[in-house]
């Protein structure tokens, strides 16, 4: 299997993918080679379906995910995993305003839900942009700063869902 | 391993045939163990007519008594006597407080052993021993011998546990077709795969452990989205807490190892009534200085456990937390467990998920019930189209400078899976590394479990830093971690020697499985013999199968290559030459890998264009 994780579910290799879709190829295919349809084949088959399925799953995982997605996109377009782009300074700006307010509302369940509903609109708006400079302007260093911010907006989202749930397990 | 391989020399199964495949529920408490027999799954009752088998031992004399048997001895012949053993499997002791048991607890290079009247025993021994019961039952019940079994685990469990529990149905003489969550199986026999769609939550409070898994089901396949849970909660803690209020308000202090059973056995009884009444009046001698006289009611009750329900409820906001999904997300929730019967368990589950539980099911029973109808479909006895994808519950990670946990697997991976880690030597020359895999979410290493430490031999002598070896960890469907290695620079394989924090190395339960066969030397090389023999032949059938199939997908020159293997290897089946049967064996398996491996690429490519268009879009 050198193929891509693109094309093991029959996808052209571009950031926007529908989801249903993969999801419904990845069911057919594990109900075609998982190791539970495996037991009683001789030990060949079921290395081969060990490792088959492994890959299918690593694949599903990392296209599921849009950030995983991004990356993997940008690792077969640049050959590289490196990641040396810096956050811009507006973007900076906004992610101290981001972390003061929640410093500010961090006992208040009430504003927190409020400020992770801005917070998953902002994510949705980044993952646009995304969207258009992979698939559009297919310009990978760009992305590459996109997606340094999108993880950001990602793990404050977590602490704030961490921190929802902390008060409520109070 | 191969001293375990049923079948018989000669006697290859054919599709159709039918397989004895049960599914086991070892409990903490009780066992079970059921079969699906005409299409149903039904538990498979035990000699005294009872669907549980209680998950006690006794060693007393040199014969090992199971079951209720042993249960009633316990509170005469406490030393003797191993009840919970589920809660010591896979562990050491220092994971547990001795004081909180009757028995003689020893550590044994890392694992805990019990001295009986029958000699040291340890956690897997004692399983093998429930486990062995069990098969009787089921090979008495269903006139044959086993083909396998489908064994349940908590999802909670670690590899150590996991691992454990394997090597306990090994040393059953089992064949392990597959281990499977216990909220998974419970899932399956719920039927939920009959045309149920959406997101489920498996809320399983057994004796000894708490799992919530969040599974999302569709088109039979079962997705375990996330799992949480704590393997030190379950019934016998709710029994402790009414044990400590019983000491507490009747001023008992005792360290009498019979009166202090005879108190739990009050506590777990006071419980258990607490189901049905509102309100129990006590009064019970416990021995000459003993008598107990209060009140308990449903109300006090739910207050002095309130902790313990709630560390279920939080082990399920997380789980949730984790699927990314919230309350109003949810389909329906399966309760599990014969803790689930108590009256503050299920208000308060109810009140949480603001919806009516799926409960109409035994919850001791529904475990094995599922486990039974995957043991039959795994042992191709149906065309059922059910497919389970679990996850991996802990995540996995190796120890860095400082102590460090720098996590490889994260937990809630779908199984199986595999990654790769780079390594590099730290010091001139240096040829062997020590690489410490541990299990947990905690950031330092004493916070997680230690899992096992890894030897990493035969690196190539090269300046620090200019070796790179990769590290591939792999998790299979068991949820069990195995670890190769290469140096990447010159590509050798390197050797590795896995040295397991706790429980026993393959050596040990190789050793502890020959002892219990107790074969003379000559017998040990007839059996090898014709395991190997069988062994053979069957791979000979495979891959002859395989090429009248699927020729087209080899060039001649590899076709030529594999006739070669078979013809040579078809000829020594005649012959009694072990050494050189296994050597062309070997070599007729390498061979064929690659073309086993195109075949898979073959499924996969079929099972994405082989369906129409319109059933891909459903």
């Amino acid at each position: 299997m050198t193929q891509n994780y693109f094309e093991i579910f029959n996808f052209p290799v571009q950031f926007n993918i529908d989801l249903n879709k993969l999801q419904k190829s990845y069911h057919l295919i594990q109900a075609e080679i998982h190791p539970d349809k495996f037991v009683s084949a001789s030990e060949i088959e079921k290395h081969q379906s060990l490792i088959k399925s492994t890959k299918v799953n690593d694949a599903y995982q990392t296209l599921k995910d849009p950030i995983k997605r991004a990356k993997y996109l940008i690792k077969i377009n640049l050959k590289s995993e490196q990641n040396n782009s810096a956050l811009p300074p507006d973007f900076l700006i906004q992610q101290m305003e981001w972390e003061e307010h929640l410093e500010s509302i961090w006992e208040q369940k009430k504003e927190l839900e409020k400020f992770k509903l801005t917070i998953g609109k902002e994510y949705q708006k980044i993952l646009n942009i995304l969207e258009n400079t992979c698939d559009k302007n297919k310009n990978w260093n760009d992305a590459m700063k996109i997606i340094n911010e999108i993880q950001f907006i990602d793990k404050l989202n977590h602490k704030i869902i961490k921190q929802i749930n902390a008060i409520e397990t109070k | 391993m191969a001293l375990l391989q049923i079948s018989e020399p000669g006697k290859s199964t054919m599709p159709h045939e039918h397989r004895n495949a049960v599914g086991i529920d070892l409990g903490t408490t009780n066992s079970l163990v059921a079969a699906v027999i005409s299409g149903t799954a039904s538990i498979l009752k035990q000699a005294n007519n009872s669907n549980l088998l209680a998950s006690v031992v006794n060693y007393s004399s040199d014969n090992t008594i199971v079951g209720m048997e042993a249960k009633e001895l316990q509170i005469h012949d406490p030393q003797n006597t191993i009840s919970s053993v589920k809660r010591l499997i896979g562990k050491n002791l220092s994971d547990i407080n001795p004081k909180n048991y009757s028995l003689d607890l020893q550590d044994k290079e890392g694992v805990i052993s019990i001295k009986t009247n029958q000699g040291d025993k340890n956690p897997i021994q004692i399983s093998a021993d429930i486990l062995k019961k069990l098969k009787i039952t089921a090979e008495e019940t269903l006139g044959n011998e086993l083909y396998g079994a489908v064994i349940t685990v908590p999802a909670y469990f670690d590899d150590a546990q996991r691992q454990a529990t394997k090597d306990a149905a090994k040393l059953a003489g089992i064949n392990v077709l597959r281990l499977i969550n216990e909220p998974t199986a419970a899932a399956v026999a719920y039927g939920l795969d009959q045309n149920k769609e959406g997101n489920f939550v498996i809320y399983d409070l057994g004796g000894g452990t708490f799992d919530v898994s969040i599974l999302n089901l569709s088109k039979g396949i079962f997705e375990v989205q996330a799992t949480h849970g704590d393997a030190n909660l379950g019934g016998d803690d709710y029994d402790q807490a009414i044990f400590n209020w019983l000491c507490e308000n009747n001023k008992i202090n005792t360290s009498n190892s019979i009166t202090k059973q005879k108190l739990y056995a009050l506590s777990r009884k006071i419980k258990e009534t607490l189901t049905n009444k509102t309100t129990l009046i006590i009064d019970e001698k416990i021995d000459e200085k003993i008598h107990i006289k209060c009140q308990l009611s449903q109300k006090d009750f739910e207050k002095i456990t309130k902790n313990l329900t709630k560390k279920t409820i939080d082990s399920t906001r997380y789980a949730l937390h984790d699927a990314g999904l919230s309350v109003s997300e949810i389909q329906g929730i399966v309760m599990v467990g014969g803790s689930t019967r108590m009256p503050c368990i299920q208000n308060t589950v109810e009140n949480f998920f603001k919806q009516p539980l799926l409960n109409n099911l035994n919850p001791d029973e529904v475990v094995a019930l599922g486990a039974a109808q995957q043991a039959n479909i795994l042992a191709g006895n149906t065309n059922d189209n059910l497919l389970l994808l679990d996850v991996i519950p802990l995540s996995l990670g190796i120890e860095t400078m400082g102590e460090i946990v720098e996590r490889i697997i994260p937990r809630n991976s779908t199984l199986p899976i595999s990654m790769g880690q780079e390594f590099t030597t730290y010091k001139d020359g240096q040829t062997a590394m020590i690489i410490h895999v541990v299990q947990g979410e905690r950031d330092l290493v004493k916070d997680c479990r230690s899992l096992a430490k890894f030897t990493l031999k035969g690196i190539p002598p090269l300046v620090a830093g200019a070796a790179k070896i990769l590290v591939t960890f792999q998790v299979d469907t068991d949820g069990l971690l195995s670890v190769s290695a290469k140096e990447l620079s010159t590509g050798i394989q390197s050797t590795i020697e896995v040295k397991p924090s706790y429980g026993l190395s393959d050596e040990k339960i190789k050793k502890m499985l020959e002892d219990s066969f107790n074969l003379a030397k000559k017998d040990k090389e007839s059996r090898a013999l014709s395991e190997a023999k069988t062994e053979a032949l069957q791979l000979c059938e495979m891959i002859e199968n395989a090429i009248k199939v699927d020729s087209g997908l080899l060039n001649k020159k590899e076709l030529n290559l594999l006739q070669k293997n078979l013809t040579e290897l078809r000829k020594l089946l005649d012959s009694s030459d072990r050494k050189r049967i296994e050597k062309l064996s070997k070599l007729l398996n390498d061979n064929s890998q690659a073309f086993a491996a195109k075949r898979m690429d073959q499924s996969i490519h079929k099972a994405l264009t082989g369906k129409s268009v319109s059933s891909m879009e459903f």
